[in-house]
C-alpha cells in the first residue's frame, strides 16, 4: 500500500510551482500517517489506484437523505464517464462501520466501491467539509474541483424543485475532454464533517 | 309513492398542498462577542430546547433522517444546528410569532436561537448530570392507544428513485355497518422519510372511486375534487405533517362516518434515491358521543386573479369576505403552491378593532400545516376577513417550478397557482328550525365566489345547491343552467339540475336532464334513483321500473330505492315482483313507512 505522502512526491514531478504547496500537503499527511480504508479495513489509497483516470470522490454519511437523493444521478454520471474515471464513495464518519456502509450501498443499490476514512486523510486532500460534497482529480491526483453536485437545495432542508446548475457534470465533462475545468470550488449543502469529530 | 330521497350535490375543492418560499433572513447573533460569563451546557441550556422542538421529529421512527434526543447526537450535528436555527430553516415553523398562538408552535425565540451558536463556540460542554432534564418519551406505535378500526390502504405506490415531488391520492373504505362518530383519526403515512405532509378528507359519495384506475389503485393529483352532500360540510381538518401530535377532536365535536363513506388522503412525497413503497395506515378512534356542534370550512380565494408574468416579483392577490354571522374561529389553512411568498390574513371586527389572524412571512410549500388556535377568535358578524398573498415568480424563489420562470395562472397542477385561505369556524348561534347559521355562511361565501368568478364553475354549483334546499327553486335552477353552460354535458350537474326541475314540478324538464346526466353515467346512483322517481310521476311506469331497477343493481341496500322500485312495479301491476321488492325494503329499514303502506295496499288487495 502506498501512503498519501509517497503519492505527493511523485506529483512533485509536475512543476516547481506546485513544489511548494504540494510539499506542505505532504507534511501534514505525514503527520497523520493515515489513508483511508477498504471495507475490509486495509489501508486504500484511490488516488494512487487511479491509474491516471480521474478520480471522483464522494463524501457521503449512511443516514443523509440529501447524499441519497443523488444517488441516482451519481450513477449516472459514473455510468456516462465510465471508460475515464473512478468513482468512490468515502465515509468520513468514524463510527460508522463497514457493515451499515454494506447495508447502505445494498439498500441504495449503489454499485460504486466504498471507503471508511476514519482519519480524514481524504478529507484533507479533498478540502471537503461537507457531506454530500465531491471531488474531482485528475489522472495526477491534482485536486481539480470540490463542492456540491450541483444546486438542488440551496440550504439542508430547502430544495429546488430542480437543480438549474450542474457543476459535477460540467466539471466532468470538461475534465475528461481534457479542458480546464469551469469551476474550482462551489458550496456544498448538508452536514458538516467537522461535526462528526 | 313518492317520498322523495332526492340527493343533492355540492363540490367541494378539497384543500390540498404546496407552495416554497424563498430566501431567508438571518438574525444576528451576538455569540461571539458575548460578555456572557456563563457557558452554555447541553444538559442545562440546550436539552430543553431540542427536547421541546427537535425531539418530536428527531426520533427513531420519524420522518427527520437523524436522532437528536442525546448530547451526542446533538454534538454531532452541532454547527448545522446553529446554522439552520440562525436561518429558521429548522425547526420548521411557517407562522410569524407576532400573531396568532397556535398548538404546536415550534417557533425559536433569539434567545434559543443565541443559544446554539454559544453553545458551539464554548466548546459544546455536555455539563451537569443532574441538570439534565427527562428526555422525551414517544410512543412507538399509536400515539393515543389502539385504535378502534386500522384500515390499511388497498395498495402501495411506488415512489420513483428521483424526480421532483409526487402527489398520490389513497381511497381508504371504512367497513361499518351503522353510522358511528369520530373523535381522532391517527394517520401513519408509511416510510415517513417520503412524505412530507397528508390531508385527509371525508368522501360522502365515492365520487373520488371514480378517478381510480381500478378499485383500490389510487390516483395521482396534488389536489383533491370531492363532491360531498350539501349542509354536511367537511368541517373538520386531518393533516399530518412530520412530527405531528394527534389531538382529538372536541367531545362535542366528532364527524360523523356512514357506511359507504370514504376516507381520501391526499399525499405530498419527495423521492429518497431508491424506489421506495408507500402503503399508508389509518387509526380511527370512535366515541359514543354524537357530534352536537357543527364546524365548517369557508375558504377565502381569488384565483382568478392568478396571471403572474414571469420575472414579477410581488405579485399581489386579496379577497375579503364579510361574515354574516358571528364565529369562533378554530383553525386556519393558507395554501399556495410553489410561488407563494408572503401570506397575510386579516380580520377587521365590526368596532374597527383590527386582529391579524397569521402572517407567514415567508412561505414554504414543504411546511405547510392547518394550524389551530390554542383559544378560538372570536369574530363577530360583519367581520371582515381579508387576504393578501404575495407572490415571487422570479428567480429569486429557489422553489419556481419554471427555470426560465414563465407566466403562471390558477390550476390545479403543481406548476400552477392557488390563492386559498380555509377557515374552521364554528357558528355561535344555534341552528333554530329553518335558521340554521351554518347554511347562512355556506350561502353567503358561495355568493362571494359567484360574485368574485362568474366563471366558476363550483361556486354556481355550490350557491345553486344552497338555494335548492332553502326552496329557491327559480334561482337555483338559474345558477345550475350557469353551472351547466360552463361544463356542458356534466353529469352531477345535470342531475341536480334535474331534481330542482323536479322539485319545481316541472317533469319534463326534469326527465329531460335527468336522462343526459343517467345516459353521460349509467353507475351513477343518483340519477338513476332520481330519473326513475321523475319517471314514475309522470306516470311512466315501465320507463321508471326500468332506472330504479337500475338504482337497485347499483346500490343493493339501499330502502329508499327497493321501495319506490317497489312501487312503480306496483303501478305497473307487476304485483308479485312489487311484493318481492318492497319486502326487500323492509329488511333493509322495518321502519320504511312508504314500503310498509304500498305492501298492506297491495297485500291487501290480495
Amino acid at each position: 500500500m502506498y501512503s498519501g505522502a509517497a503519492r505527493s512526491k511523485l506529483s512533485f514531478f509536475s512543476g516547481a510551482v506546485l513544489f511548494f504547496s504540494l510539499a506542505l500537503v505532504s507534511l501534514s499527511n505525514m503527520a497523520s500517517a493515515q489513508t483511508a480504508l477498504d471495507l475490509h479495513g486495509k489501508s486504500m489509497d484511490p488516488l494512487h489506484a487511479s491509474h491516471g483516470k480521474i478520480t471522483v470522490l464522494i463524501f457521503a454519511l449512511t443516514d443523509c437523505p440529501i447524499t441519497n437523493r443523488y444517488v441516482p444521478l451519481l450513477l449516472q454520471l459514473k455510468n456516462a464517464h465510465a471508460e475515464k474515471t473512478n468513482f468512490w464513495f468515502v465515509y468520513p464518519d468514524k463510527n460508522t462501520t463497514a457493515e451499515q456502509i454494506n447495508e447502505h450501498l445494498r439498500q441504495f443499490g449503489i454499485s460504486i466501491p466504498a471507503l471508511r476514512d476514519p482519519s480524514h486523510s481524504l478529507v484533507k486532500q479533498a478540502s471537503a467539509t461537507i457531506t454530500p460534497e465531491v471531488a474531482v482529480f485528475d489522472g495526477q491526483a491534482r485536486l481539480l474541483y470540490h463542492g456540491r453536485i450541483d444546486n438542488l437545495y440551496e440550504i439542508a432542508g430547502r430544495s429546488r424543485p430542480a437543480a438549474t446548475t450542474h457543476e459535477l457534470q460540467d466539471v466532468l465533462n470538461a475534465a475528461v475532454a481534457g479542458r480546464p475545468v469551469p469551476f474550482a470550488s462551489a458550496p456544498a449543502v448538508g452536514c458538516y464533517i467537522s461535526d462528526l469529530e | 309513492m313518492n317520498s322523495l330521497s332526492h340527493r343533492f350535490k355540492i363540490l367541494l375543492v378539497a384543500f390540498s398542498l404546496l407552495a416554497f418560499a424563498n430566501s431567508h433572513a438571518f438574525h444576528a447573533s451576538a455569540a461571539a462577542n458575548s460578555p456572557e460569563e456563563k457557558r452554555v451546557t447541553f444538559n442545562k441550556d440546550l436539552a430543553p430546547v431540542v427536547f421541546r422542538t427537535c425531539a418530536p421529529c428527531h426520533h427513531p421512527g420519524e420522518a427527520a433522517p437523524f436522532s437528536l434526543l442525546t448530547y451526542g447526537d446533538v454534538k454531532s450535528h452541532a454547527r448545522q444546528i446553529a446554522d439552520l436555527t440562525e436561518k429558521r430553516v429548522m425547526p420548521p415553523w411557517l407562522p410569524d410569532p407576532g400573531a396568532g398562538n397556535f398548538t404546536g408552535d415550534l417557533h425559536l425565540s433569539a434567545d434559543e436561537i443565541w443559544l446554539f451558536r454559544k453553545w458551539v463556540a464554548d466548546g459544546m460542554l455536555e455539563g451537569d448530570a443532574s441538570d439534565l432534564p427527562p428526555a422525551p418519551r414517544f410512543n412507538a406505535g399509536w400515539q393515543l392507544g389502539k385504535p378502534d378500526l386500522i384500515l390499511r390502504a388497498d395498495s402501495s405506490y411506488e415512489v420513483p428513485a428521483s424526480g421532483s415531488d409526487v402527489y398520490w391520492n389513497f381511497i381508504f373504505r371504512p367497513p361499518i355497518a351503522t353510522t358511528r362518530w369520530i373523535r381522532a383519526i391517527e394517520i401513519h403515512p408509511g416510510e415517513r422519510r417520503l412524505v412530507h405532509h397528508a390531508n385527509l378528507i371525508v368522501d360522502r359519495s365515492q365520487s373520488a372511486r371514480r378517478q381510480e384506475k381500478s378499485p383500490g389503485s389510487g390516483f395521482p393529483g396534488m389536489e383533491l375534487q370531492i363532491e360531498s352532500e350539501s349542509f354536511d360540510p367537511d368541517g373538520h381538518f386531518f393533516f399530518w405533517k412530520p412530527g405531528t401530535i394527534i389531538k382529538p377532536e372536541p367531545h362535542d365535536m366528532a364527524l360523523r362516518l356512514d357506511p359507504g363513506n370514504d376516507l381520501i388522503l391526499n399525499t405530498h412525497l419527495q423521492p429518497s434515491g431508491k424506489p421506495e413503497r408507500i402503503q399508508p395506515t389509518l387509526g380511527i378512534y370512535f366515541t359514543d358521543e354524537p357530534a352536537t356542534k357543527f364546524p365548517l370550512l369557508l375558504q377565502l380565494e381569488n384565483d382568478r386573479m392568478l396571471d403572474i408574468p414571469a420575472g414579477e416579483k410581488k405579485f399581489v392577490v386579496t379577497d375579503e369576505f364579510t361574515l354574516p354571522e358571528s364565529v369562533s374561529l378554530l383553525a386556519i389553512y393558507p395554501h399556495a403552491h410553489y410561488l407563494g411568498r408572503d401570506m397575510l390574513a386579516v380580520a377587521k371586527l365590526p368596532a374597527g378593532e383590527t386582529k391579524t389572524l397569521i402572517h407567514i412571512p415567508r412561505w414554504d410549500l414543504n411546511w405547510q400545516a392547518v394550524f389551530t388556535y390554542v383559544t378560538p377568535i372570536d369574530l363577530p358578524a360583519g367581520t371582515t376577513i381579508s387576504m393578501r398573498y404575495v407572490y415571487d415568480n422570479s428567480t429569486d424563489n429557489l422553489a419556481n417550478p419554471n427555470t426560465p420562470p414563465k407566466r403562471v395562472v390558477a390550476g390545479n397542477r403543481a406548476s400552477d397557482e392557488m390563492a386559498h385561505l380555509w377557515l374552521q369556524v364554528l357558528p355561535q348561534s344555534p341552528a333554530t328550525g329553518a335558521n340554521d347559521p351554518r347554511r347562512v355562511l355556506q350561502e353567503a361565501i358561495a355568493r362571494h365566489h359567484v360574485e368574485n368568478n362568474p366563471s366558476d364553475f363550483e361556486a354556481h354549483y355550490n350557491l345553486a345547491a344552497m338555494l335548492q334546499t332553502r326552496g329557491e327553486l327559480s334561482q337555483s335552477i338559474d345558477h345550475y343552467q350557469r353551472a351547466l353552460a360552463l361544463r356542458p354535458g356534466d353529469a352531477t350537474v345535470e342531475n341536480a339540475l334535474g331534481a330542482a326541475f323536479f322539485a319545481a314540478q316541472n317533469l319534463p324538464q326534469a326527465i329531460a336532464h335527468l336522462s343526459v346526466a343517467a345516459k353521460a353515467r349509467p353507475d351513477y346512483f343518483d340519477s338513476q334513483y332520481n330519473l326513475g322517481l321523475a319517471l314514475a310521476m309522470d306516470n311512466q311506469f315501465p320507463q321508471a321500473v326500468e332506472h330504479l331497477r337500475a338504482a337497485v343493481a347499483l346500490r343493493p341496500q339501499d330502502a329508499d330505492a327497493e321501495a319506490n322500485l317497489g312501487g312503480a312495479l306496483a303501478a305497473n301491476n307487476q304485483t308479485p315482483e312489487a311484493i318481492e321488492h318492497l319486502r326487500r325494503a323492509l329488511q333493509l329499514n322495518p321502519k320504511h313507512s312508504l314500503a310498509r303502506e304500498n305492501l298492506d295496499a297491495l297485500t291487501g288487495l290480495q
